[in-house]
């Protein structure tokens, strides 16, 4: 009979056998320090997409575009600004203002869109909040694809020369994995699990110390009840969105060093997708479950990546079909996602 | 003009038939109508809006198939124009250019640079079917199947599986017909599979776990060496599909544009039908079937119980119907169609791709179709999909589309024209060549903004009810 994973049936001997690989020191440091890698990747490109929907029950359709936008904008600024003979210092340190002007630059930009273009179908149902971001992000990704080729730059697959500005001691393996663990792991990692860490306790910082961020939790649970105390809920929406546009571009500028992403037009679908997968299993509109949905289907990424790298597995899309597998399990036992509120999202 | 009191009722009947079954306010009132027949002339807007069917005038004693075609007045006429399109083509493109002095003016390059060709006519097809099987769940049950190229990824996979022999059970050689209803049944069974979970959802998360499914699925087929040498290309068929009869040969069309049948002098009339010619008319004729099919299951009281889930299932199921397993066969039969519109999308092209079948944008460009010609339309996503493959062949870069047309006929001194560094050309060559996903992208959105209903819908609220049932009284005010 057919079996989509004929390779993959495990006799009893392979199976002790990759057990006993599996819980060797240096496998297992090498899978969660590469998941926790991916999962600061996966959280900072989600934790936007759930701002937004927490808030105004918006699920933003273009979040991935503005990944790709931001990816692209910070290749440009990094090709431009950097020479072969840049040191890692200050590529580090480019890095850093990239990301900062990126962020500011998308979201003026979103919030612009949110008030010219999404303020009018508020009262609309959502599907046509979906189908407006939706087309906001198809168009994106053409004008992407024209400018980028314009400029004889192949729109896919990625724009290598932006990912050859990472410093050397990222894109290669780390010294200090190495000696921690005496394993070969990208550097990049180390760089991404730091960078999500910073993200993340400012994200956390600013929803509950700001009143902005005060506002956002209460919009989540009790939209109504905010706009009746007074808050002005229309302008909060904006600078939410804002917030969520210049996050998924930051996210987008990481991307950009990323190994296995890279600027390239194919983002705006793929980030979509995997923000998608993040920010249901984690429920929609929770920080937490955010943090801890990227962890999930970071160390699954890089778990089934693993168990295929090491040919335990010979079935290539095993990472893919495991992550959207995820998703599905995810909404079938939980649906409201692992912190979200049971009402979030239903119609 | 006299209305008999008891022609009423006969005409409902016959209407029933139609398939219309939206006898709301049609439960006679012929008083209401003599008295308006006598003041038409003073208040024609009125009479549109109580007028229930057309005229019923001379429609005493005349036979029930006159009454029947002046029902589907509005079929008729869009089966119509898709029936002669091909031949409205032929004929404008064919005007041969004329020297008129200072320059040669060539109306057929600018017909053929605007008018799809036959091969786009095609795909509007299978995207119509596929778009309209999508608005069929969308639509009229309100729960966005985001997951919907699943089921015409299956339908092409089946076709072109079963044509090399890869279905366990199924022979080699059995007739396209056939896989494609099994693919349809394969289709069906696994949206029921996929339903039965998901349908435990709403809203967002509906989507979400539909689209999760689909993915899946995609990245499964992607990867899974069994169904072709090279998973990510995706298989190809050995041998024509044939649409038509089963088992008898002169009632079956291969179709596709190399190994599609095609007639030369048919009938003796010097009219020649070429390959691409049989595929749209054979194609044609399935989604024709489909959509009446569609039709038919959305006016019966079961296509009225999926409007009410829409409009407040709360309440549907107060009222004591078993919404989950209505949307279970809702969601069933779209996938049954969307399989169809897959398999004969595999059989024209000959083969099939996880990335043209299966992907997320397969169904994204279900849903712009179905905005553009109005979602909770039945026939609507077929003029957005004709709307939308318009747009390709326009600003196509193969010949007959715009970019060439301009190259070819504009003067060159306008062609080289530098503004800043910019030549014309340059413009074309990056605003025109092959950008339709981009202004398709701008019209979508502003369709969302400020068409929402789309074209059909608009039209609809414009009349005052569903086109089929106010364009007969319409073309009657005006034949007075």
């Amino acid at each position: 009979m057919i079996d989509p994973l004929t390779h993959a049936t495990v006799d009893a001997p392979m199976l002790a056998d990759t057990l006993s690989r599996f819980f060797q020191p240096d496998t297992l440091a090498r899978i969660l320090i590469e998941g926790l890698g991916k999962a600061a990747i996966y959280f900072i490109i989600a934790i936007g997409l759930t701002l937004v929907f927490g808030l105004m029950g918006i699920l933003n359709f273009a979040h991935g575009a503005f990944a790709m936008v931001g990816a692209y904008i910070g290749g440009v600024i990094m090709v431009v600004a950097l020479s072969s003979a840049s040191g890692a210092f200050t590529r580090i340190a480019l890095f850093i203002v990239v990301v900062a002007v990126v962020f500011a630059l998308l979201t003026a930009a979103g919030s612009a869109l949110e008030i010219k273009l999404v303020r009018p179908i508020y009262d609309r149902t959502p599907m046509y909040q979906i189908l407006l971001t939706f087309g906001v992000g198809l168009i994106l990704e053409e004008l992407a694809r024209i400018i980028v080729s314009s400029r004889g730059i192949q729109p896919e697959p990625t724009w290598s020369a932006a990912q050859a500005t990472i410093p050397g001691f990222l894109s290669g393996p780390s010294d200090v994995l190495n000696s921690l663990f005496g394993v070969n792991i990208r550097g990049f990692y180390l760089f991404a699990i730091v960078s999500g860490a910073i993200l993340a306790v400012a994200v956390y910082l600013f929803l509950t110390r700001t009143l902005y961020g005060l506002y956002i939790r209460a919009g989540s649970e009790d939209p109504e009840m905010v706009e009746a105390l007074g808050i002005d809920v229309r302008k909060a929406f904006t600078i939410v969105f804002g917030l969520g546009t210049g996050l998924a571009a930051v996210g987008g500028v990481f991307l950009m060093w990323d190994p296995t992403w890279g600027p390239s037009v194919m983002l705006n679908l793929d980030v979509l997708l995997y923000a998608f997968v993040v920010v249901v299993i984690g429920g929609l509109g929770s920080f937490k479950g955010t943090l801890v949905a990227a962890v999930i289907v970071g160390v699954a990424d890089s778990f089934t990546t693993w168990l295929f790298n090491t040919g335990i597995v010979a079935f290539s899309g095993l990472p893919e079909v495991t992550i959207f597998l995820l998703l599905v399990i995810a909404l079938i036992i939980r649906p409201q996602g692992l912190y979200g509120v049971e009402e979030v999202g239903g119609h | 003009m006299a209305i008999s009191p008891t022609r009423r009722p006969d005409g409902d009947d016959d209407t029933d038939a139609r398939g219309d079954g939206g006898t709301e306010s049609a439960s006679g009132q012929p008083a209401t109508d003599s008295l308006e027949e006598s003041q038409v002339a003073t208040d024609t807007t009125e009479r549109t809006t109580m007028t229930e069917e057309p005229g019923g005038d001379d429609a005493e004693g005349a036979h029930w198939t006159v009454q029947y075609a002046r029902d589907h007045l509005a079929h008729v006429l869009v089966i119509g124009f898709f029936a002669l399109y091909p031949g409205l083509v032929a004929v404008l493109t064919g005007i041969p250019a004329l020297d008129i002095g200072f320059t040669t003016v060539d109306p057929g390059a600018f017909f053929d640079a605007f008018l799809p060709a036959m091969t786009f006519m095609i795909a509007m097809l299978f995207l119509g079917l596929f778009a309209m099987s999508f608005d069929f769940i969308s639509g009229y049950t309100g729960y966005l199947s985001f997951g919907h190229a699943a089921f015409y990824g299956i339908g092409a996979y089946v076709v072109v599986m079963a044509a090399n022999g890869d279905i366990p059970i199924v022979p080699e050689g059995t007739p396209f017909m056939l896989t494609l209803l099994l693919g349809a049944t394969v289709a069906f069974l696994v949206a029921l599979a996929i339903g039965a979970v998901s349908f435990r959802l709403t809203g967002v998360y509906f989507a979400m776990i539909t689209l999760g499914f689909a993915q899946v699925i995609y990245e499964l087929v992607r990867n899974w060496d069994y169904v072709a040498t090279n998973p990510q290309e995706g298989p190809s068929m050995s041998g024509a599909a044939e649409i038509g009869i089963p088992y008898v040969d002169s009632l079956s069309f291969a179709i596709g544009r190399l190994a599609g049948d095609s007639f030369e002098n048919v009938l003796g009339l010097g009219i020649d039908i070429s390959a691409t010619l049989t595929s749209y008319y054979a194609i044609g004729l399935v989604v024709l079937g489909c959509y009446f099919a569609m039709q038919r299951i959305i006016h019966s009281p079961f296509g009225r119980v999926m409007i009410a889930i829409r409009e407040n299932e709360e309440r549907a199921r107060a009222v004591g119907y078993n919404v989950f397993w209505y949307k279970m066969a809702a969601f069933g039969m779209s996938a049954f169609f969307a399989a169809i519109a897959g398999a004969m999308f595999a059989g024209y092209r000959g083969s099939a791709s996880p990335d043209s079948t299966f992907y997320f944008l397969v169904t994204a460009d279900a849903l712009i179709v179905t905005i553009v010609g109005g979602i909770g339309t039945l026939a609507g996503p077929l003029f957005g999909s004709f709307f939308f493959e318009s747009l390709e062949d326009i600003l196509s870069s193969q010949q007959g589309g715009l970019a060439p047309y301009l190259r070819e006929t504009l003067p060159e001194a306008m062609l080289s024209a530098d503004v800043a560094g910019i030549t014309f050309l340059d413009v074309i060559n990056t605003v025109v060549d092959g950008r339709a996903p981009l202004y398709l992208g701008i019209v979508f959105v502003l369709f969302v903004l400020f068409v929402p209903n789309g074209l059909l819908g608009s039209v609809r609220d414009r009349l005052g009810g569903t086109v089929a049932k106010r364009l007969p009284a319409h073309l009657e005010r005006y034949r007075k």
